[in-house]
This record gives structure tokens, sequence and C-alpha cells, in this order.
């Protein structure tokens, strides 16, 4: 049953805050802007036991990251700390001189980065940077760069040496991320603060990159802070998960916990936003979060969540909600835990109806060659691809693979090369844009990834929305304004955001008008170009069921290009796996998730860390993603394949084969040699240099 | 029981000012264009550099428009003694040539402000033709064209000037026609640059796709995008031109004696500082150097203003 | 480059040459007999078609013959380059003391950004390069030279001067310049060193524990300094706008005093040279300005293959 907990001081019960990694105890954090101060932690207090990991989980705007920074003190000139304290082993760091922070950096605490491209000097070697650490420690000049050395290699850089002497630009992210991370471990610090580590890497890259944190945690016995907002790598890497809203934690437990039960309805929405356990949307839509996240500064003195949350009452509203014991070594921040059984799911979104069978744009062998700087960048190789009327075709894919290039050849921004075409209908369509007929032009649409750069930030969304109608169609005049506010009623866009400019907007809001656009000329085909990636997960599942609803009424195809497994699995009718260009599996959503996989699929699919904690039979990748300009001979995929058989593999590209009705891959291997298991530790798996993706 | 049903997020964090509740929402729309411009003419408001500048400038402008009004004596008429220092009758003194330097400093801001703006607004709007044409289109076009720009700036200004206005002589329009001409190449390559930054960006290719002319994308779509970044480097054109203006007529290539052209002045009367005559040469230098600065306080502010 | 050079000799030509009237008349003057006028065009040949004088000017300008001038009848090059050597000399002067200052100043508001002594910095900046240079030099002609008595009237130096003799003759000018290209070099330097300090990969340099000297010092400044660099090599170029100005108030014999006289008297082939050589000194600096940013910039010299 529930107890109320003490306030301050309910630190305590996870032990003594002075023997702890990090303890945060009540800190208040507000940012200076122009005088006036504006909240961004409202009272957070958690501990790191020593050797654990505990990870910080939400949405933008939550104050995950500025929690972070605070465990190492960089905060920006105006945060202004109200009130609180953060111990690491019993000492306030937030008190403490300048030097003693230095050597509190130097020796107890390293944080890695988000973006290791930006954290890295470019004009300096790694080798110099990686160097720096030791030699803040007192090593000599020599010592240190025999430090830098086996640094390197103990996250499994294969050639240390030849990363020692190159320039960041001329690495990959993902080797990037490993330097940072011995530069961090160099002083084998008692406290390793991760911030997004693993955001912007693909998912091959990523699984390695925690893979490797998992190992050296183990080695090491640091303490862990782990910030992300994708609640699947918080799982896999967490002991303990804290969940973040609006500058207050509202639930903490065992991962495992906390995600398989969330006590508190700002959990629980976010984690049926989510799609998860193989979700599709013909079982259901998925959950929406209404209203928007709360800015920086907003007024919010009761419950953080009670604006948003279903059900909350007066009380929510006249006083914060108390510490509530949910469990062994798990509270929440609710008063009604007891009625979250009420939460409901929303009703399914599509019920069966018939697919087409003919296809309504057809790729032809369509191959694009791009040249640079005297190179041949073949970015597409030979597409066989057809669409059907009202299906979703889910395109997924990591960087290089092709799949940017294939939907703007679609569209028309760039022509194929001699001998293939796109055909809509049956009939081949000029290779750009600019040459189509009107009617081809309307007939393919598309929707951005990132809404600000998509929308021209001159104009109001009605202007946006009349002039696409107008120039797509032949409507005019005053039909042209009813056809705009009908198509903001379908997008659930107001009459007064109409005549808003798009900075005026949220990003949710701002990929709506996108879609409204999109669907302006009554396309046939909607290219959706990772649509939802720049979004909130709360904003994303309103965005997803968006789309589905309207594929339900209009019957257009999407092309809906992802990188997120479970958005695509949830949403997709048909899966088309690409890779360097070319695509290596195809077929309907369910049989790709029960029957054989190519080794490429199989590999992406163990790679992504789940919110269900799934033990997940890792494949590692060896090496890195070629660089498309120069490919590897035969099967392409060879290289980093566990299943590549010698003398085959590499000699000749496989033909496309079909397994099954429908399901197509590339692949020389027989079903029963792809359905042997692999054994493979990931301990063996060491990173090399590749040529960079262009 | 609870449904949560697919409402979209609630509201935008900037409504639109001035807008009652009950107004149609596209007169809400253009109120809040209005607001807008309110909003930055107050935040320029705000600034004392700004303010300073405004001021400055204005004094200038009256001594332009009123010259007659102002002015103690006739700018170009002999009175007393030559090279009296200044007095209660004569604040400036006179020059060599027995006129009194304040009237003369007075009259000496027509020509300047009328030339100057003219001539950098004329250089604005070609620079923006051209590095909009060059920036969108590249190509054969951009690459000669880039060329042609890099030789125009590879000269200074003033040396360019110089030459042209000594053959083709120094009328008004002359100099106003060097100078603009002179300075398209400068607004073009700061112009092209924008421009190149906006191409990348996705509503240019949406509306590529949609089948849009050049001309509408160019126009449309990527013009009102860049303004900020062209009101900027019109301020700091027009600085530049009363700059340049100053400096010609100080070599001689501007408009002829007896006018009491400010650098005419400072070129008249500057051999005579070694005998002692400082004022006849200080003020109108002077002159010439607040109004540049008190121009480019105000070009400053509003880069800062447009920036934020 | 190579175009970019012909294009500006193109200019040049025609900007001189769309003279109304003729050479011979504007050399000799209104009152000279026609049969001398006529005489001289055909020796200089100034009545040949325009486009054939153009040619022979482009052949000239490839074989290095810069001709006799049309005034005194000496090779264009006797005249030239001792005045570009002693323009050189000054603008010297000026960059070594703007540079240095100019750069510090940058450093030194950039770290106290926000702050009074950063504004100031960057309004005196602004107000200095806003003043032209012959204004400076008018100013500092008067107040200095005439009423303190430090630094010379006449900036010519004699020959033989001592180095530090030297200087109390051209500091005065130089100074003159100095106070226009502080400016630009100074905000440039400051805007550099701001986008720097607020970079990642500074902050990954203070979470390793380094004082933020040693950010300052090793990871800050060498990023920094492209643009300003850039800056520099412009202003280079522009000099020479400038140095007219002030070589005229200090009655200088520079290459902008010379050209300054072939104006007023029409002198095309000294015309000519010396802006061509302005151009060549422009195009030189931005060269080797682009190689010091490569070399600082290994990403930029690497590409390069």
């Amino acid at each position: 049953m529930s107890d109320v907990l003490a306030e301050p001081g309910s630190l305590d019960e996870r032990g003594d805050p002075a023997t702890a990694a990090l303890a945060v105890d009540g800190l208040e954090l507000a940012y200076e802007v122009r005088g006036i101060p504006r909240a961004v932690l409202r009272g957070v207090s958690f501990q790191v036991r020593p050797g654990e990991a505990f990870g910080l989980v939400g949405e933008s705007g939550c104050g995950k990251s500025t929690t972070a920074y605070a465990a190492l003190r960089y905060l920006p000139e105006n945060a202004v700390v109200q009130a609180g304290r953060v111990l690491a082993q019993g000492d306030d760091i937030l008190q403490m001189s300048k030097s003693a922070l230095r050597k509190f950096r130097i020796e107890q605490a390293s944080m890695v980065y988000q973006d290791p491209v930006q954290a890295l000097n470019p004009t300096s070697r790694i080798g110099h940077q990686v160097a720096e650490c030791f030699t803040v420690l007192g090593e000599s000049k020599s010592e240190a760069q025999a430090s830098a050395l086996a640094a390197l290699r103990r996250v499994k850089i294969a050639a240390p040496e030849s990363v020692m002497d190159r320039y960041p630009h001329q690495l990959s992210g993902g080797m990037l991320q490993r330097v940072v991370i011995a530069m961090a471990l160099a002083s084998d610090p008692q406290l390793l603060v991760l911030d997004e580590p693993t955001t912007g890497l693909d998912a091959t890259v990523e699984a390695e990159v925690l893979d490797l944190v998992r190992d050296l945690r183990e080695e090491t016995g640091a303490a862990i802070l782990l910030i992300a907002h994708n609640l699947g790598v918080i799982r896999s890497m967490c002991d303990r998960v804290g969940v973040m809203y609006a500058g207050r934690i509202i639930e903490e437990g065992s991962a495992q916990d906390v995600f398989d039960n969330p006590q508190h309805p700002y959990t629980m929405g976010l984690l049926n936003a989510i799609p998860r356990q193989g979700l599709r949307k013909t079982d259901r839509a998925l959950f929406t979060i209404p209203g928007n996240l709360p800015g920086i500064g907003s007024d919010l003195p009761t419950c953080v969540y009670v604006d948003r949350c279903p059900i909350a009452d007066d009380l929510c509203r006249t006083e914060v909600p108390p510490k509530v014991s949910v469990g062994t070594d798990r509270w929440t921040r609710c008063h009604h835990v007891e009625r979250l059984s009420e939460i409901v799911e929303p009703e399914a979104v599509v019920t069966e109806y018939e697919i087409a069978s003919d296809n309504v744009i057809e790729l032809d062998g369509v191959s694009k060659t791009f040249r640079q700087r005297g190179h041949e960048v073949p970015a597409l190789v030979s597409v066989d691809l057809g669409f059907h009327e009202g299906e979703t075709l889910g395109l997924v894919g990591e960087s290089g693979s092709g799949k940017s290039t294939l939907a703007k050849t679609l569209l028309g921004v760039h022509a194929p090369d001699e001998g293939g075409s796109v055909n809509l209908r049956g009939r081949p369509m000029q290779g750009k844009a600019g040459d189509r007929i009107q009617e081809s032009i309307r007939a393919i649409s598309m929707v951005f990834q990132n809404p600000d750069s998509a929308l021209n930030r001159s104009w109001t969304v009605r202007r946006i929305l009349r002039r696409t109608v107008t120039k797509l169609t032949s409507i005019r005049g005053e039909e042209a304004d009813e056809r705009v506010e009908s198509l903001a009623e379908a997008m659930r866009l107001s009459q007064r955001h109409l005549d808003m400019r798009p900075k005026q907007l949220s990003g949710g809001l701002k990929q709506r008008v996108a879609i409204a656009r999109a669907f302006a000329g009554d396309p046939d085909v909607v290219v959706c170009d990772e649509p939802t990636s720049a979004l909130d997960v709360s904003v994303q599942a309103a965005i997803l069921n968006l789309l589905a609803n309207l594929q339900n009424d209009e019957r257009t195809s999407y092309l809906f290009i992802t990188h997120d497994i479970g958005v695509v699995r949830y949403l997709a009718d048909r899966i088309a796996v690409m890779y360097l260009g070319r695509i290596m599996e195809i077929g309907a959503t369910d049989v790709m998730f029960s029957e054989v996989n190519h080794p490429y699929t199989e590999a992406l699919l163990s790679a992504v860390p789940s919110v269900d904690g799934e033990a997940e039979n890792r494949i590692p990748l060896t090496g890195e993603i070629p660089s498309p300009a120069n490919p590897p001979s035969g099967c392409v995929f060879h290289t980093r394949c566990h299943r590549a058989i010698a003398g085959l593999c590499e000699v000749t590209e496989p033909e496309m084969v079909e397994l099954s009705p429908g399901h197509r891959i590339k692949c020389h291997l027989t079903v029963e040699q792809l359905s042997e298991p692999i054994e493979i530790s990931p301990a063996d798996v060491l990173a090399e240099i590749a040529d960079l993706p262009d | 029981m609870t449904a949560i049903d697919d409402t979209p997020e609630s509201n935008d964090p900037v409504p639109a000012p001035d807008a009652a509740p009950d107004v149609d929402s596209r007169e809400a729309a253009a109120a809040g264009r209005k607001a807008a411009r309110h909003e930055t003419l107050r935040l320029l408001m705000k600034r004392p550099a700004f303010i300073g500048g405004v001021l400055i400038v204005m004094i200038w402008v009256v001594c332009a428009l009123f010259t007659n009004l102002i002015a103690p004596y006739n700018p170009l008429d002999y009175r007393t003694g030559l090279n009296m220092s200044p007095s209660w009758s004569h604040p400036f003194g006179t020059d060599k040539g027995g006129r009194d330097v304040l009237s003369r400093v007075i009259a000496g801001a027509r020509d300047v402000l009328k030339i100057a703006p003219i001539a950098a607004m004329l250089g604005v709007l070609g620079g923006v033709i051209l590095g909009l044409l060059m920036g969108y289109l590249r190509g054969a076009f951009d690459t000669v064209a880039s060329r042609v720009v890099e030789a125009f700036l590879s000269l200074p200004v003033v040396l360019l000037a110089l030459l042209a206005i000594t053959t083709l002589g120094n009328s008004n329009w002359v100099v106003i026609g060097v100078v603009a001409t002179l300075f398209t190449p400068v607004v073009a390559r700061t112009v092209r640059s924008a421009v190149l930054a906006e191409r990348e960006l996705d509503y240019v290719t949406s509306a590529r796709l949609r089948g849009e002319s050049s001309l509408f994308v160019m126009y449309r779509e990527i013009l009102p995008n860049i303004s900020g970044p062209i009101i900027v480097e019109l301020t700091v054109r027009i600085g530049y031109a009363v700059f340049t203006v100053a400096t010609l007529s100080f070599l001689g290539a501007g408009p002829p004696p007896p006018s009491p052209d400010w650098g005419a002045q400072v070129s008249d009367n500057y051999n005579s500082i070694v005998a002692g005559y400082w004022w006849s040469t200080f003020f109108p230098a002077a002159a010439i150097a607040s109004l540049v600065i008190a121009v480019n306080l105000i070009a400053d502010s509003i880069e800062r203003v447009v920036k934020s | 480059m190579v175009i970019t050079l012909w294009m500006l000799a193109t200019i040049v030509f025609l900007l001189v040459n769309v003279l109304p009237g003729d050479v011979g008349r504007k050399v000799l003057g209104p009152t000279a007999r026609a049969e001398d006028v006529a005489r001289l065009n055909e020796t200089l040949g100034t009545d040949r078609p325009l486009l054939q004088q153009y040619f022979t000017s482009i052949k000239n300008l490839v074989t290095l013959n810069f001709g006799d001038s049309y005034q005194s009848g000496t090779p264009v090059s006797d005249l030239v380059f001792p005045a570009l050597g002693r323009s050189a000399k000054l603008a010297l002067l000026a960059f070594v003391i703007t540079i240095p200052i100019s750069i510090a100043a940058g450093i030194f508001a950039a770290r106290r950004e926000g702050k009074v002594s950063d504004r100031v910095v960057v309004n005196a900046g602004l107000a200095s390069s806003s003043i032209p240079e012959f204004v400076t030099a008018s100013v500092l002609l008067a107040v200095f030279a005439v009423q303190l008595g430090w630094g010379k009237v006449y900036a010519n130096v004699p020959d033989g001067t001592s180095f530090f003799g030297q200087l109390d003759y051209l500091l005065l000018p130089a100074l003159a310049m100095v106070f226009s290209y502080f400016g630009y070099i100074a905000r440039m330097s400051r805007s550099g060193v701001i986008a720097s300090l607020q970079s990642d990969y500074a902050r990954t340099a203070t979470m390793k524990g380094l004082t933020s000297g040693q950010v300052m010092r090793r990871h800050v400044l060498r990023n920094a300094m492209a643009p300003t660099i850039t800056v520099i090599s412009v202003q280079v170029g522009y000099l020479f706008g400038g140095i007219i100005g002030v070589e005229k108030v200090f009655n200088y014999a520079g290459l902008g005093s010379t050209m300054l006289n072939a104006v007023g008297k029409k002198d095309i082939p000294v015309l000519q040279t010396s802006v061509l050589i302005v151009g060549v000194i422009y195009m030189v600096s931005t060269l080797l300005a682009d190689l010091l940013i490569a070399l600082l910039n290994p990403r930029i010299r690497l590409d390069a293959d």
C-alpha cells in the first residue's frame, strides 16, 4: 500500500548521501533571462550509489541535461542555483573552490557528450587530445602518449596508432565517441556522466557503443549517470531510473519495475505513446498526451503534470503531490496512485481493409550515381520497388543506405540514371520534377524531417496551404479558401493557427502544417522522411495516429522512411531494408518479424535496445559502414556479415530471392543456413576505421 | 472512465498581441505584423547607441534642409579676415578664403546627405538582384559573375571611384552612379551567401517540387527571409557611402570649389594646419567623423536587434 | 586567379580610356599647337583604335613592359616601384602596430563578453573605423605634429636616416591607418573567440580540468583566428584606398601620391600600372591568408587531395 514519505531527507533511505557516488539533494535551479529567473529544476533529489547505473529519462525541456551538467558544475553564466546541494563523495560540488572543482573534474568525474564530432577540437590530433587527459594527471609527455595509446585500445579501437595521428573530421561518429569515452575513463573516475551518448549514431553503431560502456563499467566499477530520451537505451543500460517532467523527478525505481509497471500517469502516457512489444496500427491507436510540454520557467506551483493528466482533480491543483512509496525502493509523486487503472486504451485506428494489388508507383531498375570530386558515388543501385494503393511501405536503413536518395528520386529532385524509370500507374514519369506534367507533380508529395526548415518562416500557414492548393490543382478563389480550412480541420489545426507564422507554433503543430501541405493536392503517394524524428515521444504518437487516420480516409500510399524499428513495425504494412543503395530485404511486416531475415536485417533488429527488456542475442557487426563511394565487391554486406560464405559472398552479388510469397531477400544463403544461430561474443569485435560515408 | 483522445497540443507561446478575441483572425495577423515592427522599433529605442546615432543624423538632416535659416553667414562669401580663430562672431573661425567655417560646415551637410543615401540604396538594389541571381541560379552564371565580382573587390572602392570620376566628371549623379556601381558587387557577395544558405532549406525544395518558377522562388520564397541581413547591409552601406564621398571630395573628385563640401574643405585647408590654423580643417573633419560614426552606430544597433 | 587579374586589367583599361577628348591634348594643355598634339598622340599610340590599344596594353602587361610616363617620359617602373616601396614601409609599420593590439583587444573583449569593458572595446572600434583615414591624419597632424611638435609634418624620410629616426617621420601617418583598421580586426577577433569559447570542444577542454588559460591557449585561439586572418588580408588590400588620403595630408611620396598625381595629369601608364599593382597585392594577400588558414585548420588542408 502507499506510504507517504518525508521530503528532503528522503534522500537517506537509499543510503548515506556522503558515501554516494553522486547525491543531488533538493536542487532548484533557474536560468535568468533578461533579469527574470525561469525555473528549470524544481527540487531534484536522487542518489547514484557507487557502481550503480542510474538513468534520467524525459522529453525535451524536462531538465535532465541540466541535471547532468550540474553534476559537474558546468552551468551557463545565467544559471542560478536557488537551493540544494550536489554531493560527490560527501563534498558539495556547488560550494567548491575553482581549484577543487578542477581536481574533481580531473580525478573523480568525467563526461561523455551527445555530439562527439563537435566535442573534439577540429584542429588538434586525436592523440594529442587524449594524451592531454593524462598530462593533466601529472604524467610526462611520453608517458601520456603511451597511456593514450593504451586508452584507445581499451575502447576496442583496432588500430590505435593510426587513430592517434588523425584529426576528428577523418573519423566517424562512432569512432569519435569511443575516443571521448577513452578520454573520460583516463583517470578511472568514480562517476561517469553520459549525456545522450548515442543520439545521432546509427543503430548498429549505437549498440556497439552501449556494449562498450557496459563492459567498461563492469571492468572499472564506476557509477554511471545516463541521460537519454530513448527509453530502450535506459532500460538496456541502467539499474535504476528516474523519470523527469518539468524539472522534477516524478517517478523513480528500478528500470525493470518502472518500465514494466509504471506508477505515474506521465510514465504510463510515455510508455503507451511508444509503439512497442510488436504493436501494429491494426491493434490500437497510440496513446497521446494532450497539451504541450511546459516551457522553461512555466508557473507550475502544484503537481507539474496537472494540465495534461487524465485523472487530475482539484487536489492536484492545490497541493504538490508527496512522494508515495509504491514498492521496495520505488516511489512516485502522485495523489491518486490507486486510480491509475482508470486510464484507458484508445480505439484501434485501422480495421482490415483491402490494399489494392496494383502498383500505384513503381521504381524500375532505378539507379542514381553522383559525381563528387571526381569520384563516382553510386547512391542507388538497381532498385526495383512497387507501392500498392493505400499501403504504407516502411523504408529502413542506416547512413549511406540511400533511403533519402530514393525518396528524392521518387519525388523528382534527382533524375534516375539512364535505364531506370519511375512509373506512375504504369506510365514512366520524367526524371526531374520540373519536367513532369502537373498530374504527376500533384500525385507525389513529401513531409520533411525538420519542420523548421520545411516551412517558409516568412509565410503564414494559410498562405503556405493556399499556394500549394492553387499551384497543384485547378481550385481557385473561395473554393481554395474552403479547401485550406478543411485541410486545417482535418489536421486538428484551429482557425487561429492559420494566420500564424511557423515560429509561433510548436514542433508538433508545425509538422501538422507540413502534413496538411502534403495532402493539399490530394496526392496518391506521400513520402514521409523521418517525420517524427525531431519530435518528442508524446507528440510523435499524435502525428503517427494522424497519418494512420488520413491514410484510412484518403487511401493514400506512404513511403515511410525511419530509423526507428518500433515505429516502422507499428505503421508499415510492408518493410524494405536498404544497405549501401540496394534493397536487401522486403516483405510484409508480420512476415519480416516472424520468418528468418537477411543477415543485415538480423543484426539491425538485434541492435535496437528495447524498452521491454527482451533478452536480445546481440549480433555485433565488425567494422563500420563502408563508404558508398567505395562499395565492397560481390555482396556489399559481406565485409560485416557473420554468415558470409567465403569464396561466394565476396565474389558475386546475390540476386533477389523469394523466401515466401511477397518476402524477398538479396542473399546467397538458404533458409536453413539463415536459421542457424550465431555465436559471437561482442567482446571480440574491434572497431576499425573505414572511409567515411560522404 | 477517462479516455485519451487524439487532440493535438494546445497552443502557441506567442499570441497575436493586438488582436481582440472576436476580431477576424486575418486582421489579427495583420495586427500581428504591425506589432512585430513596433516591437523591433521598441527594442531599438532601448539602445543608447541607436538613439545617439539617430540624434546626430537628425541634426545634420536639419542642417541640410534648413541651411539658409540656420547658417549665420553665406558659406560662399568672403567676410572679414582670413584664417581668423574662433570667436563669438565666428564660433568655428574663418578659413583661408575668409569664409565662416560654421556656415560652411552647416551647408556641407547638403551634398553628402543627398548623394550617400541614394548611392547606397541603388547599390543595395543592384547587389540584391545580382546576389539573388548568383546564389540561386548558380551554374555558369554564378562562376562568371563571381570572377567579375572578385575582380571588382580586389580594388579599393575609393581608388576605382577616383579613376571613374576623373574620367567621367564629378557631377552629383556621376558620383552616385559610380559609388552605386562599386557597391553592387560588395552587396552581391553578402546577399549571395545568405541565399546559398536559404537554398539548402527544405521549403525551397518543396517550392521547386511544386513547380514554382525560379523567379517566384527567388522573389517570394527566399527574399523575405533574407530581409534582415539586407537591411543591415543597407545601413552599413550608407555609412560607407558617406565615408567614400567625403574621401573622394578630399582627393579632388568631389563637387568643385567653392562648394562647402566637407571633404573639399579639409582638402583646401589642411595645409594651413602647419601655420597653426587648425579650425578650418578640424571642424569639417569632425563633421565627417560624426556623421559616419552616427550612421554606423545605427547600423550596428539594427544588426544586433535583427540577429536576436 | 589569372582570369581575375585579366578582368582587373580590362576594368582598369576601360575606366581609364573612356575619356572624352584626347590624351595628347590633356598632356600638352589647351594652348599647344595642333601638330604637336597630333605628333604626341602618334608617339604614344593614342590615336589608334581602342581595341588595338587594348591588346597592346595587355601584351605589354604580360611582358612586364610598363611603358613610360606621359608626363615625364621616365619609365613607369622607375616611378612606381620606389613609390610602392615607400608605401609598403608605411603600411608595414601600420600593420605591425595594429595586428597585435587589435587581436589582443578582441580576445580581451571576448573574455568579458557583455560586460562594460567589452562594450567599450566594441564601440571604440566601431567609432575609430568609421572615421576616414584622412580625417584622422589631419587631426593627428594638427594635434601632434603642429601643436605638440612630435613627429613630422612632411613625412618623407631623407636617405640615410637611422631606423629610429625613420620612426619619427612615419609614426604619425602609420597611426592614422592604425585607427582605421583596429576596429575591424578587433571585432572579428572578438567574435571568433566568442564563438570558439561557446563551442563544444571548449566545453570538453574545461571538463577535462584545464584552467581557463589553458583552454584559451591550447584549444580556443587556434580555432578562432581564421576569420580574423581573412579580415586582415582584406584590409591589406583596401589599404591603398585609405593610404592615398594619409599620404596627401602628410605629403608622403608613396604610391598613393603617385596615383593622385597621375590622375590629375591623366598619366595613363602610371595609373594603370599603379592600380594593377594594388590589385595584385590584394590577390597575393588573400592567397597568403588562405594558405595560413589551411595551415591552421587541417580539415581544409587534408581535404585538398
